[in-house]
């Protein structure tokens, strides 16, 4: 299911990232890569701060739906 | 002996304040990724022996070429030659961290890692085997504090010994069997003009296909064919794209090496996402930003501030004022040496300094604001709203910044991908109030307090200014987004979120005195100037047939100049010359409205009497209406000229920078219009042609605000240009 789903606090583990092919590429970068662990530390109607590898990140509604946990 | 080294690693992870420490430089730092747009050079200081120059390059998560900061770092890593690259690693963040640092050991360039933020190690549990990391990854390991200033000798002392030892250790392997076997077919295609030490990170990047690679080398057409057909087997094989595949096969490597390594505490929910649970909250986080800018502004202009500013403008100036024409004329100066000492420069000049404690105060809260990192969680929570709008929320970063100052701002603006989206950032980043503004909405303000009998709230101008400036940007940019030239989405927003922490009293302060002394430069140098001929404008003059110092100031030079604009600014409100040369030399520099203000108050009053000068400007503005109407096209116009140069500097094209400068003031004159003329009718019951010209500029505005976007549906992102 795409990440927007998981509610606050939970984890989730990436099984693949869609979408537009820099954004893909930048979340790669930061860490986003199949099988990395993700805790949604905030959500604001789909747009959500997530926990990866130690730092927290804000991914727009847009993005989030393309990953997939 | 001549050294260079480049300070690299990711974005907020400390690079800007490590330089400053080394070399002794004020480079600006903020606790949000991306402070640092551009590579910055600097000497150490305090090492006699060599000549070191440490160049501070712009925070990166990786070599790729996708973004401006990227393509800055990776130039100059692999066309300058440094000769020691200083990997600044966060301690507290090691992993996302060391992606970076296998990237940046591939390129051949020897690597020294500064293992920064160690203070943090122990505080929050970690336990890290430096030994083992750095033999592991073949490059030497200091545990550094550039915020504390601890081992940076060290730091230096071991990248100066790495840079004169010449030689040193090849990239290693890191990636599956699969991969390096891969990596070693490609390594013999490469041409020989690519020395040793670098021939892996370019075997890497032509296996990952990387297009600026790609144009940049040369391989036979016979290599090629191999090299595509090989990175198709593994891309079939491993089901993923090559980048990816790099990608996830550093990822593997890095959680092998600090699973034996690092250990972590177990995971808890840290103070930092306790205060995003609610300031990033779905329906406080708007709340609370507009509350807290509220308080902002209203503290910067009322308690401390007036009281301050009170006395320096009544007591103080007037105080010099006097000592001056007295000393003056006790040595037998000329009185017209007296009148332009006395009325133009320290009349004029004071009447900006008097508002410095103001900005102190203003600059002190934002400082603070910047640097605990709440400043950045706001883009976030700005998104939706400016998605909405057809903007993305890196759009509010620029703004942010533009309440400081509107140049950086502007230039802030370079991170935003999208061309379209770039230029109507940098044309609407100034409509924020930026600090040179926040005299003239004090003394405006003060000026309207006085207009309407019992009302003491002057204090809330300054806030209402800035959610006036931040309403005109959005304004702005829901019609100009409905237009051709700008529509198209807005890219996707993703950043990283850096800790909340305690700002450094040093950090704040020293930001404070940067601006402080920059406003400060700013009134001793281009305001004199301005006073001085501000001054003389206003005091010579046709009188009588003949040219000379004029008595009565309406019939000087300036008056001459400003009756003769005057007319196009009636419908506004201040049709007179007085408030039309201010605004003309606001373009100068906005503080200079003020001084120039304080100039043509000074000039007009009694020369026997010490002035006030906001009650010499209230005699120029009927109502508070039209004072208000001043304020808002002083806020909105174009900016001051420095800022105007950077525009074009960063629109860098002449139709564009003719547009934005169009706009501005065409804009800044609509809504003004509409303000003073709806507003008196609604206040004063004044009616006339103006008024239903305003109505009318009101119903085009509404018409563009909600007619139907004809570019809804354009699904594609709009274009985006990276170059270095």
């Amino acid at each position: 299911m795409p990440l927007t789903m998981l509610n606050i606090g939970e984890t989730g583990e990436i099984k693949r990232i869609g979408g537009n092919e820099e954004t893909r590429r930048f979340l790669n970068n930061l860490g986003f890569v199949v099988g990395a662990e993700v805790v949604v530390v905030s959500a604001i109607g789909g747009n959500v701060i997530v926990n990866i590898k130690d730092s927290r990140v804000a991914i727009n509604e847009d993005m989030a739906k393309r990953i997939m946990v | 002996m001549n050294i260079k080294f480049a300070l690299a690693g990711n974005p907020n992870c400390g690079k800007t304040t490590m330089f400053n420490a080394l070399t002794g430089a004020n480079q600006y730092v903020g606790n949000w990724p991306g402070v640092t747009v551009e590579k910055k050079e600097g000497k150490v200081k305090g090492n006699k022996e060599d000549n070191i120059t440490v160049v501070d390059l712009p925070g990166i998560y990786s070599l790729s070429p996708y973004t401006l900061e990227e393509v800055v770092s990776r130039d100059f890593l692999l066309n300058e030659d440094p000769d020691v690259i200083i990997d600044l690693v966060d301690a507290t963040n090691i992993e996302r961290n060391l992606y970076l640092t296998t990237q940046l050991i591939e390129t051949g360039v020897p690597v020294v890692i500064a293992l920064n933020m160690a203070d943090l190690i122990e505080k929050r549990g970690l336990k890290i085997d430096t030994k083992r990391l750095s033999m592991v990854l073949g490059c030497p390991i200091i545990e550094t504090s550039a915020l504390k200033g601890t081992g940076l000798k060290e730091l230096i002392a071991e990248a100066v010994k790495v840079a004169k030892q010449g030689e040193h250790q090849l990239p290693q392997s890191i990636f599956s069997e699969k991969i390096e076997k891969a990596i070693d077919t490609v390594v013999p295609a490469l041409s020989e003009t690519i020395t040793a030490n670098k021939k892996r990170w370019y075997a890497v990047k032509v296996l990952e296909n990387d297009e600026k690679v790609m144009n940049h080398i040369v391989l036979s057409s016979q290599n090629k064919t191999t090299i595509d057909s090989l990175r198709k087997e593994l891309e079939t094989e491993l089901d993923d794209d090559m980048e990816s595949i790099i990608t996830d096969g550093r990822y593997t490597y890095i959680q092998k090496l600090i699973s034996t390594t690092v250990e972590k505490p177990k995971e808890k929910l840290t103070m930092s996402d306790k205060i995003d649970k609610i300031v990033t909250n779905r329906f406080l986080g708007i709340p609370i930003f507009l509350a807290v800018m509220f308080v902002v502004y209203y503290i910067s202009v009322t308690t401390i501030g007036t009281f301050v500013t009170d006395w320096t403008n009544d007591v103080f100036v007037v105080a010099i004022q006097d000592a001056v024409s007295g000393f003056l004329g006790s040595v037998g100066a000329s009185s017209l040496l007296t009148a332009v000492i006395v009325d133009g420069i320290i009349g004029g000049v004071g009447a900006v300094i008097g508002f410095a404690p103001q900005m102190a105060i203003l600059f002190l809260f934002l400082s603070i604001l910047e640097d605990c990192g709440y400043m950045v969680r706001i883009a976030f929570v700005m998104d939706r709203v400016f998605r909405y709008f057809g903007l993305s929320g890196k759009s509010f970063i620029p703004l942010l910044i533009g309440s400081g100052c509107g140049i950086p701002a502007i230039m802030a603006s370079k991170t935003i991908e999208q061309d379209n989206d770039r230029r109507l950032t940098i044309m609407t980043a100034t409509f924020i109030p930026c600090g040179a503004k926040l005299p003239v909405i004090a003394l405006l303000g003060g000026v309207m307090a006085g207009k309407v009998a019992g009302w003491k709230a002057a204090g809330f101008i300054a806030p209402a200014m800035y959610f006036v400036g931040i309403a005109a940007v959005l304004v702005a940019a829901i019609m100009l987004k409905k237009t051709k030239p700008f529509s198209g989405k807005p890219a996707p927003f993703v950043m990283e979120l850096p800790e909340y922490h305690i700002p450094s009293a040093k950090t704040v302060l020293l930001h404070v005195w940067e601006r402080l002394k920059g406003f400060l430069i700013k009134a001793g140098t281009i305001l004199v100037v301005a006073c001085i001929v501000i001054w003389f404008l206003s005091t010579f003059g046709f009188e009588g047939g003949s040219f000379g110092m004029v008595e009565d100031t309406a019939n000087s030079l300036i008056a001459a100049i400003g009756d003769f604009i005057a007319p196009i600014f009636a419908p506004l409100g201040f049709g007179n010359w007085q408030s039309v040369a201010s605004s003309l030399t606001g373009f100068s520099a906005k503080e200079a409205i003020v001084s120039t203000m304080g100039v043509l108050a000074n000039v007009a009053g009694d020369p026997e009497d010490a002035v006030n000068v906001a009650a010499g400007v209230a005699k120029w503005f009927p109502t508070g209406m039209a004072a208000l109407s001043f304020l808002i096209f002083n806020l909105l116009d174009s900016p001051c000229l420095a800022a105007i140069s950077t525009m074009a500097s960063e629109l860098n094209d002449r139709k564009w920078f003719w547009f934005a400068i169009v706009f501005q003031n065409v804009y800044a004159y609509c809504i003004s219009l509409m303000v003073y003329q709806i507003g008196s009718l609604v206040l004063y019951g004044t009616f006339g042609f103006w008024t239903v010209v305003a109505f009318i500029v009101l119903a085009f505005m509404l018409f563009m605000l909600f007619r139907p976007d004809p570019y809804k549906d354009q699904k594609t992102y709009s274009l985006r240009s990276v170059e270095a």
